[in-house]
């Protein structure tokens, strides 16, 4: 045992062995850092994109879509980027650990500090319009990126369940009913007679909307409740005022 | 040439800095950790002295070559028994070592005995020393790990926190569970021995 360190000395001589220089621990360790704030980053924006779609979906329609509420949020949850704000929040935490001091602080602690701050910069880029920039880009370039997520169009486009949407492509028929073109380029015959308008609008061709009712047959569909495209319409507006 | 008792007044931290400018200091430092570093290897590993020689020798390079990365706000021996222990377990699951029955001093043993065993059951310690290091041997290496550093090494909660990297509450549970396994195993040995 005596001469273990002699021995290890003489191999660092003989080999030629040298500290690895301090940039090496520098550059490391800033990588690591970096990596850990990236990932906090795409996790913000991954909740902003939770928050964009939970927020655009109408919660308020499941008993017409004929499913209880837990049912419906079950359904409608958005796994694809629940997953991506899971996985980065757990590359931020594999990253954390590894700085120098990383590893005094709790698994919980560092999961939560992550989340929570993915959670206040998605909320900003939510409110900042950013959210529904990226949908947009996701929609445009990323291809089947509508069926990983449930979206609003997917949530409307149930007129057997009497969910409508389209856009009004033709007005002045009688009875105050319009003919749409609903999202997959499908011509209706709305029957608007009694129907409740929601929101500050009125009947006009190039008008998205989206229309709770009946289905009476392949063409036709008798509406009820009209809404705004954007939100839920916080204004009543009866018949074609 | 250096000598001993240039550094004999000089803290380990200072030797680092000395050795990053001259490497015939880091024999001081060596010479410094050598023992108490193959004792540990050996308490933790349960392997030869000759397998433990080779880790040591592997520790100490390790700790060459990544010396720029000591953090001076650091205690020194915390770093090195942390590249002590990585050393070892990364041995033992590459199987490079084989486990072999490694003798402990009776004041270890002691050490660890009455940390474990309140007064009542201080009569377990009548167990013989080859009963008792044979359960101790036996203990799943976490709860081995910490309790060498804590009543052998005599390491505090913040150093084995430094040296295994986990936070200090886990190593305060696993302190915990490791003298309540501890203290199980050796009341069933004493069962067992009673009823023989």
């Amino acid at each position: 045992m005596k001469n273990i360190s002699n021995k290890v000395l003489k191999k660092i001589r003989d080999n030629n062995i040298k500290p690895k220089p301090r940039w090496y621990f520098i550059t490391r360790n800033y990588f690591i850092w970096s990596i850990f704030g990236i990932s906090i980053i795409l996790g913000s924006f991954a909740f902003s994109m939770v928050l964009f779609i939970i927020k655009q979906l109408d919660w308020d329609i499941y008993h017409y879509i004929g499913e209880g509420f837990l049912k419906t949020v079950f359904i409608s949850l958005p796994y694809f980027w629940l997953i991506f704000l899971i996985l980065f929040t757990g590359v931020a935490y594999y990253n954390f650990i590894h700085t120098k001091r990383g590893y005094r602080f709790k698994f919980i602690s560092i999961l939560l500090i992550s989340l929570i701050i993915s959670i206040i910069l998605g909320t900003g880029l939510y409110f900042n319009g950013f959210s529904e920039r990226l949908e947009n880009v996701f929609l445009e370039k990323i291809p089947y990126y509508n069926r990983l997520v449930y979206s609003r169009e997917e949530q409307w486009m149930q007129p057997k369940r009497g969910l409508l949407a389209g856009t009004i492509i033709e007005t002045g028929l009688p009875e105050n009913n319009f003919i749409l073109m609903d999202l997959d380029n499908n011509r209706w015959k709305i029957e608007a007679g009694k129907v409740i308008w929601k929101g500050k609008m009125t009947p006009a061709t190039g008008l998205k909307i989206k229309l709770i009712g009946t289905l009476i047959d392949d063409n036709n569909f008798k509406a009820m409740e009209i809404r705004p495209w954007q939100g839920k319409g916080r204004f009543i507006m009866r018949g074609n005022q | 040439m250096i000598t001993g008792s240039e550094c004999v007044n000089k803290t380990d931290e200072q030797i680092v800095v000395l050795t990053l400018k001259n490497q015939d200091y880091y024999l001081f430092l060596m010479k410094r950790y050598e023992a108490k570093l193959l004792n540990y290897i050996l308490k933790i590993s349960n392997i030869s002295r000759e397998d433990a020689e080779d880790i040591l020798q592997e520790v100490f390079i390790k700790a060459y070559q990544n010396l720029n990365n000591f953090d001076l706000n650091f205690k020194f021996s915390n770093w090195i028994y942390s590249i002590a222990h990585n050393t070892t377990i990364s041995a033992f699951r590459k199987k490079k070592v084989r486990p072999q029955t490694v003798s402990w001093e009776d004041k270890d043993l002691n050490n660890i005995l009455e940390s474990t065993l309140e007064a009542e059951n201080r009569s377990l310690q009548k167990l013989t020393y080859k009963q008792i290091l044979k359960i101790i041997n036996q203990l799943p290496l976490k709860y081995k790990d910490v309790l060498i550093l804590k009543f052998i090494e005599g390491k505090d909660y913040r150093e084995i926190s430094d040296i295994l990297r986990k936070p200090m509450g886990t190593i305060a549970t696993l302190i915990n569970r490791a003298k309540k396994s501890l203290k199980q195993e050796l009341k069933k040995e004493d069962i067992k021995l009673k009823k023989l």
